[in-house]
C-alpha cells in the first residue's frame, strides 16, 4: 500500500514539474527586466476573442497568438508603449485595458466629479432657502407667545 | 411645484437608466470595428495553399475589388458560409481565401501541409469551391496584422487595394443586404 501510495505522489509531482517548465520554457527571454516587461503586458493586453480576460490567462489561439507576438517585440527591445501601441493599431483601443482620455471617454472622469458638485451645490442651496424661512415673522409670533405665556 | 420636480426626479432618473440599460440589450460586444479600416492591405509574402512554391503579396488585390475570407477546416461556422459564398462568386465576386490552421503551432508545430491540403481540398469538393485561390497565413503573421480575431472574418479591399469593410462572424444574405451591399455596388459601378 505504501508502494504504491508514494509511487503515485512520485508521479504526480512529475508532472507538477513537467508542467510547470513547459510553461516557463514557452516563452524564454534572456534579461530578467524583459520577463517582467512580458509577463506585464500579457497582463494588460485584452483577448478580443474572449472579451473578459487578459491574454496571460486566456488559452485562446489568438490569445496565444498575441503573446508570442508581445514576446518576439520585446525580444527585439520594443518599449511597453511601443507593444501597446502595435496592439492598439491592429486590435484598436480596446486591446489595452485602460481606455485613453478622448472626448467620448473623459465622461468617465468627468461625470462623477460632475455628479459630486451637483450634490453639493444643492445641499448649500437647500440650506440657504431654509434658514430665512424661521426668521422674522416667526420668530416675532413665537416671542408674543412667550410674552403671554409670562 | 417645487414637490413635482422632487417626485418626478426619481421616476425620470429610472426612465433614463432604463433606456441605456435597453439599448445595451441589442449591442454586440463583439462588433467593434477594425482600426484598419481605409488602411492599405499590410505588406506580407505569404504562400499558395495549394502550391507552396508560388508566392503573393499585397499588390494581388490592386485593380480589383475583392472579398478576403479568414477561413479554416476546423472552423464550424466556416462550412456554414461556404455554400453563399459559393453563391456570391456565382454573381460574379472575386473571392480570395486566407486559410490558416489551428494545429500548425509554430512553437510546436506537428501536422504536415499535404495534410492540410489534403483536409482543405476535401472540404472543398464537399461543399463547393468559392475561391479563386488560398493564401495560406503559415504563421498567423498576416491575420494578426489584419487584426483578425477568429474565423470566419470577412474584409472587403477595393481596386487600390485598401480595406473598406470588416465583418466578424458569417457572412449570409442578411449580412450581406446590410452591410456589404451598399458599399460593394458602389465600388462596382466605378
Amino acid at each position: 500500500m505504501r508502494v504504491i501510495l508514494s509511487a503515485i505522489i512520485f508521479m504526480l509531482s512529475i508532472g507538477f514539474n513537467v508542467q510547470l517548465l513547459a510553461t516557463q520554457d514557452k516563452f524564454q527571454l534572456d534579461e530578467p527586466q524583459k520577463t517582467t516587461l512580458f509577463l506585464e503586458l500579457t497582463k494588460e493586453l485584452r483577448c478580443p476573442k474572449c472579451q473578459n480576460q487578459n491574454i496571460a490567462d486566456s488559452d485562446a489561439m489568438i490569445a496565444v497568438d498575441l503573446k508570442r507576438k508581445v514576446h518576439e517585440l520585446v525580444k527585439k527591445d520594443y518599449s511597453k508603449q511601443q507593444v501597446i501601441d502595435f496592439m492598439k493599431q491592429r486590435y484598436g483601443d480596446f486591446v489595452y485595458y485602460k481606455p485613453p482620455v478622448n472626448p467620448m471617454t473623459i465622461w468617465l472622469w468627468l461625470l462623477p466629479i460632475l455628479f459630486v458638485i451637483a450634490a453639493l451645490v444643492s445641499i448649500a442651496m437647500s440650506r440657504k432657502r431654509q434658514s430665512p424661512e424661521i426668521n422674522d415673522e416667526q420668530l416675532a409670533k413665537a416671542e408674543a407667545i412667550l410674552e403671554h405665556e409670562e | 411645484m417645487k414637490k413635482i420636480t422632487i417626485y418626478l426626479t426619481p421616476l425620470l432618473a429610472f426612465l433614463a437608466v432604463l433606456g441605456f440599460l435597453y439599448t445595451g440589450l441589442f449591442s454586440d460586444p463583439r462588433d467593434h470595428q477594425s482600426s484598419l479600416l481605409e488602411q492599405p492591405m499590410p505588406k506580407f509574402e505569404l504562400p499558395d495553399l495549394m502550391n507552396t512554391q508560388q508566392t503573393y503579396n499585397q499588390d494581388i488585390f490592386l485593380g480589383k475589388v475583392t472579398l478576403l475570407n479568414v477561413w479554416g477546416v476546423w472552423c464550424i461556422t466556416c462550412a456554414i458560409e461556404l455554400p453563399y459564398l459559393n453563391q456570391l462568386k456565382q454573381e460574379g465576386k472575386h473571392i480570395v481565401g486566407l486559410y490558416y490552421d489551428q494545429d500548425i503551432d509554430p512553437d510546436f508545430g506537428i501536422k504536415t501541409i499535404e495534410r492540410v491540403q489534403q483536409e482543405v481540398t476535401d472540404k472543398l469538393n464537399q461543399l463547393g469551391n468559392p475561391y479563386a485561390f488560398n493564401i495560406f497565413d503559415v504563421k498567423r503573421n498576416l491575420s494578426l496584422d489584419l487584426g483578425v480575431t477568429g474565423a470566419p472574418e470577412t474584409y472587403l479591399i477595393d481596386q487600390q487595394g485598401k480595406i473598406l469593410l470588416h465583418h466578424i462572424g458569417d457572412i449570409n444574405p442578411r449580412v450581406w443586404n446590410k452591410k456589404f451591399a451598399p458599399v460593394y455596388d458602389l465600388l462596382a459601378v466605378q
